[in-house]
C-alpha cells in the first residue's frame, strides 16, 4: 500500500506537536534563555539580575500572535498575495518554536520572515522597495537576521496552507450532485465567511496540530455545519476503483468529529488579535530583560565578538602551523609548473606573408 | 565524362567547343557524404561558367577564373568559380622572363607562360627546355596552390580518385575496407615521390582490370548521388520563394483590406443616421472576426504548403539517413514511479471548469497573456483539491512525549 502524499512533507514529519508537547517546548525553552541571561548580567554586573523581571512563555506567545496581526497588516499595505502572508505566518511562528523573543524581538524576524516568505513563494520583491515602505528599516536590518531564520526553519521553506485547502473545498462542494449549479454566486458568503475563519486560524497554533485539510473542513464547518458534513460523506463513501490496492482506507467522518471540533473551539477561543495594551506591557518588560549579548554595543556584545574573533583567530594559526609542519607551504597550492617545454605549433602564427 | 582524357589530340582547346558535359554542385554537404576523393573528380562544367542553381558565381573580376574556357586539360576544375588561380607579383615565365608587371594577364601553368606555351607545344608534343622530358600541351594545367609540391600531389591524387572509388558498403567489414584504403594510400605516395613508378602503374591496371564493374557502379551512383542533392536543393530554395511570396502576398492583402475597411468606415459615418460610437464598434468588431478568420485560415494554409513539400523533402532525408547511419534499437523506457498516494481517486477536477472568484481574472483573460507562460488554471484547481483532500484522516499527536525528529529542538539557541 502507498503511502499519502501528505505525509511526504517536512510539514508533516517535522512540524507535528500535540498541544501539550508546545506548551513543553515553549516552557522549557523559556526558562532555559532565562537562565542564560541571568547569567549573563551577572557576568557582567553581578547583583542587577534580581530586579529584572523575565518574560514568562504565556507573555512570549502573546507577542508573537501580535506580530503575526502585524503581518497581514504589513501585506495589506504591499498587496501581497494571500500565500506570502500565510507563508510568513507559518515562518514567524515556527521561528518561535525554536528561539525566544528576548534573543530576537519579534518586529525584526518579523521583517525578515516576510521577506524571505516573498521570496520563496515566487512573489519576489526588491529588498530596497521593501526596506523603504517600512520606516525606521534599512536594507541590512532585513538581511542581518535572513540565515538564523532559515537556519531555525531548518531551511524547509515549503508550506501547506489552509487558504488553498478551503478553496478546493469550495470548488469541490460545487461538483457535489445536489448543489445548485450557482451555489458559488448564491452562497459565496459561506466561503468569505470560512475565510475569515482561516485567517482567525492563523494566530492559533491549530496548524502545528492538524492538517490543512482538517483546519478548512472546521472552518466551513463553522459557517455552514450541514454542507460541510455532507461534503466530507461524499468522500468517505467514495467508490473505490476496482483493482487498485494501493489504497489506504477512507477518511472517516465518525474520527474526524472529534478533531473538528477541537479546532473549532481553538479558533473561537484563541483566534483574537491580543489587547494592545497588554503587548505594550510586555513591550516595556522586554527591554529591560533582552539578551545583552545580542544588543549591538552593549559590553556582553563586545565581548561576544571580541571571543568569537579570538576563536577564528586560533584556527587560522593552527592551520597555519599544521601548513609549516608538513612543508606545504612552501609548495604551489595549484601543483607544480609543467617541466616540459612548449612543443612548437604546427601552425606559425607569426608568419604573415598571406 | 572520360573523353578528356582521351582527347590528348593536338587540337587547341578552343573556348567556342562545347563538349556534353555534367553538373557539379560543390557544397559542404556532397564532401561528407561522398567519398573521399569526390572533389577531386574533377567533373568537367558546363560552359560560360554559368550554374543556374549555383548563385555563388562571380561576375568576371580581374583574377582569371578557372573556368573551362580556359583550362587545356587537367588542373582543378572549379565550376563554382571560387577557386581562384594561385598569383603573386613576382611570378616570372622561366622562359621569356615576362613578369606580371608587362603582363598583367600573365597565366602561368605549370611553370610556363600562357603565351609560351602556345608558341613551343602548338606543333605537337616537345621536349621541355628545362628538364627535356617530353610534354604535351594537354598536360600544362594552371595552378591553384602555392606548393607546386601540393599541385603535383593534387593531380596524383586526382587521378587516383578516378580509378579507385570504392565504399565502406563495398565491403564486408570495417578491417578489409581499412586495407584497401591502405593500398590507396601506399600507390599515391608511390607515386607524388616517384617511388617505384613502373611497379606502382602496374598495379593500378591490375586494380583497374580486377574492378571495372564496381568502380563503374560507384561512379554512377555518385552521379545520382548528385543530382538528387541538387533537386532537394532546388525544392527548398523553391519552398522558401514560395513561402515569401505568399507572405508578402498576405501582408498586401492585409493592407488592402485594412483600407478598404478605413473607406468603409468613413463612407458609413457619413451617409448613416446612426450613432457615430455604434457604428465604429460595429466596424471593430467586424475587422476583429476578419483578422481572426484570416489568421485561422493563413495557417492552415501555411499547413497545406509545408506538408506538400514537407513530404518530399522529409523522404528525402529519409533515404539519406538511412544509407548513412544504423538504425541502433531504443532500450524498453520504464517510466518512472514512486511509492506515494496522491488521492487521485478522492477528487475530480470537473471537466467544463469551475465558477469561481479566484480565478476569475485568469478565465477572463480573453488575450491569454496570463497563460503565456504555460499556466493553465487546471492545475492551480488541482493543487487546490489535492490539499483540500491531504491528510483528512491524519490523527493529531496526543501526549508530551518527544517524538524523534525533534532531536535538536534548543541547539539553535545554543549556537548563535
Amino acid at each position: 500500500m502507498k503511502r499519502p502524499l501528505y505525509e511526504s512533507s517536512t510539514q508533516y514529519k517535522n512540524w507535528r506537536y500535540s498541544p501539550e508537547r508546545l506548551s513543553q517546548i515553549r516552557s522549557t525553552m523559556n526558562e532555559a534563555a532565562v537562565g542564560v541571561i541571568r547569567k549573563t548580567f551577572e557576568a557582567y554586573e553581578p547583583g542587577s539580575s534580581s530586579n529584572v523581571s523575565f518574560v514568562n512563555a504565556h507573555e512570549e506567545h502573546l507577542l508573537v500572535t501580535f506580530y503575526v496581526h502585524k503581518i497581514s497588516q504589513l501585506c495589506g499595505h504591499f498587496r501581497f498575495p494571500e500565500e506570502v502572508e500565510a507563508t510568513a505566518t507559518s515562518y514567524l511562528k515556527r521561528f518561535y518554536l525554536k528561539n525566544t523573543v528576548m534573543d530576537w524581538h519579534p518586529k525584526s524576524v518579523m521583517l525578515t520572515a516576510l521577506f524571505l516568505a516573498t521570496k520563496t513563494t515566487n512573489n519576489p520583491i526588491s529588498l530596497d522597495v521593501y526596506a523603504s515602505h517600512i520606516p525606521n528599516t534599512v536594507a541590512s536590518d532585513v538581511l542581518n537576521l535572513e540565515f538564523l531564520v532559515a537556519q531555525s526553519l531548518a531551511f524547509e521553506f515549503a508550506v501547506w496552507h489552509t487558504h488553498r485547502a478551503l478553496w478546493g473545498i469550495w470548488l469541490d462542494i460545487q461538483n457535489l450532485p445536489d448543489s445548485p449549479p450557482d451555489i458559488s454566486k448564491t452562497q459565496g458568503s459561506i466561503y468569505d465567511s470560512a475565510l475569515i475563519h482561516v485567517r482567525a486560524a492563523r494566530l492559533t497554533d491549530a496548524e502545528f496540530i492538524y492538517t490543512p485539510s482538517q483546519i478548512a473542513l472546521a472552518c466551513i464547518s463553522l459557517t455552514a455545519p450541514d454542507l460541510a458534513k455532507k461534503w466530507l460523506e461524499s468522500k468517505e463513501n467514495m467508490p473505490v476503483p476496482e483493482n487498485r490496492t494501493d489504497i489506504p482506507p477512507r477518511p472517516s467522518a465518525t474520527t474526524l468529529f472529534a478533531s473538528i471540533e477541537a479546532i473549532k473551539s481553538i479558533i473561537t477561543n484563541a483566534g483574537k488579535v491580543p489587547d494592545v495594551e497588554a503587548v505594550r506591557e510586555v513591550d516595556r518588560r522586554l527591554r529591560t530583560c533582552k539578551n545583552p549579548e545580542k544588543v549591538v554595543g552593549t559590553k556582553a556584545y563586545l565581548a561576544r565578538k571580541a571571543e568569537a574573533e579570538k576563536k577564528a583567530e586560533e584556527k587560522k594559526n593552527k592551520k597555519a602551523e599544521i601548513q609549516k609542519a608538513t612543508g606545504a607551504a612552501d609548495t604551489d597550492p595549484f601543483g607544480d609548473p609543467l617541466s616540459e617545454p612548449v612543443k612548437p605549433g604546427l601552425v606559425d602564427y607569426d608568419d604573415d606573408d598571406d | 565524362m572520360a573523353n578528356f582524357e582521351k582527347s590528348g589530340s593536338t587540337k587547341p582547346f578552343t573556348s567556342k567547343e562545347k563538349p556534353e558535359l555534367q553538373f557539379l554542385t560543390l557544397t559542404s554537404t556532397t564532401m561528407a557524404t561522398k567519398s573521399n576523393y569526390g572533389w577531386l573528380q574533377g567533373r568537367t562544367v558546363r560552359k560560360g561558367g554559368h550554374s543556374s542553381s549555383n548563385s555563388h558565381t562571380r561576375s568576371s573580376t580581374p583574377q582569371v577564373q578557372s573556368t573551362s574556357t580556359t583550362i587545356f586539360g587537367g588542373g582543378i576544375k572549379d565550376p563554382s568559380g571560387r577557386t581562384s588561380e594561385y598569383f603573386s607579383m613576382d611570378d616570372q615565365c622561366p622562359v621569356c622572363k615576362s613578369d606580371r608587371y608587362l603582363n598583367p594577364k600573365l597565366r602561368l601553368l605549370c611553370n610556363r607562360c600562357e603565351s609560351c606555351i602556345d608558341r613551343l607545344f602548338t606543333l605537337g608534343p616537345a621536349p621541355c627546355p628545362i628538364c627535356n622530358k617530353v610534354l604535351r600541351k594537354l598536360a600544362f594545367s594552371p595552378q591553384t596552390f602555392e606548393d607546386l609540391g601540393v599541385e603535383k600531389e593534387v593531380a596524383v591524387r586526382r587521378r587516383i580518385a578516378k580509378e579507385f572509388n570504392k565504399r565502406l558498403e563495398d565491403f564486408d567489414d570495417l578491417r578489409s575496407y581499412n586495407d584497401y584504403l591502405e593500398e590507396v594510400e601506399d600507390i599515391a605516395f608511390n607515386l607524388i615521390n616517384n617511388i617505384d613508378i613502373l611497379a606502382t602503374e602496374a598495379r593500378i591496371a591490375a586494380y583497374k582490370a580486377a574492378n571495372a564493374a564496381l568502380t563503374s557502379l560507384n561512379l554512377q551512383r555518385e552521379e545520382a548521388e548528385a543530382l538528387a542533392l541538387k533537386e532537394q536543393e532546388d525544392l527548398e530554395r523553391r519552398e522558401r520563394e514560395a513561402r515569401a511570396a505568399q507572405l508578402a502576398q498576405q501582408e498586401q492583402q492585409e493592407r488592402d483590406e485594412r483600407q478598404r475597411e478605413e473607406r468603409e468606415l468613413i463612407d458609413k459615418l457619413e451617409t448613416s443616421q446612426k450613432d457615430a460610437h455604434k457604428i465604429v464598434a460595429k466596424s471593430r468588431i467586424a475587422a476583429a472576426k476578419r483578422s481572426s478568420a484570416r489568421a485561422a485560415s493563413s495557417s492552415a494554409n501555411s499547413g497545406l504548403l509545408g506538408m506538400s513539400f514537407g513530404a518530399d523533402y522529409a523522404k528525402l532525408l529519409k533515404t539519406r539517413t538511412n544509407k548513412v547511419t544504423n538504425n541502433v534499437p531504443d532500450e524498453p523506457h520504464v517510466p518512472f514511479q514512486d511509492d506515494w498516494y496522491a488521492y487521485d481517486d478522492l477528487y475530480t477536477v470537473r471537466v467544463d471548469g469551475y465558477d469561481d472568484i479566484i480565478s476569475e481574472a485568469v478565465r477572463k483573460d480573453r488575450e491569454g497573456i496570463m497563460r503565456a507562460g504555460g499556466y493553465k488554471v487546471e492545475e492551480a484547481w488541482n493543487r487546490a483539491l489535492l490539499t483540500a483532500v491531504a491528510g483528512l484522516d491524519v490523527v493529531p499527536l496526543s501526549g508530551s512525549d518527544e517524538p524523534k525528529s525533534l532531536g535538536d529542538a534548543d541547539v539553535v539557541m545554543d549556537s548563535v
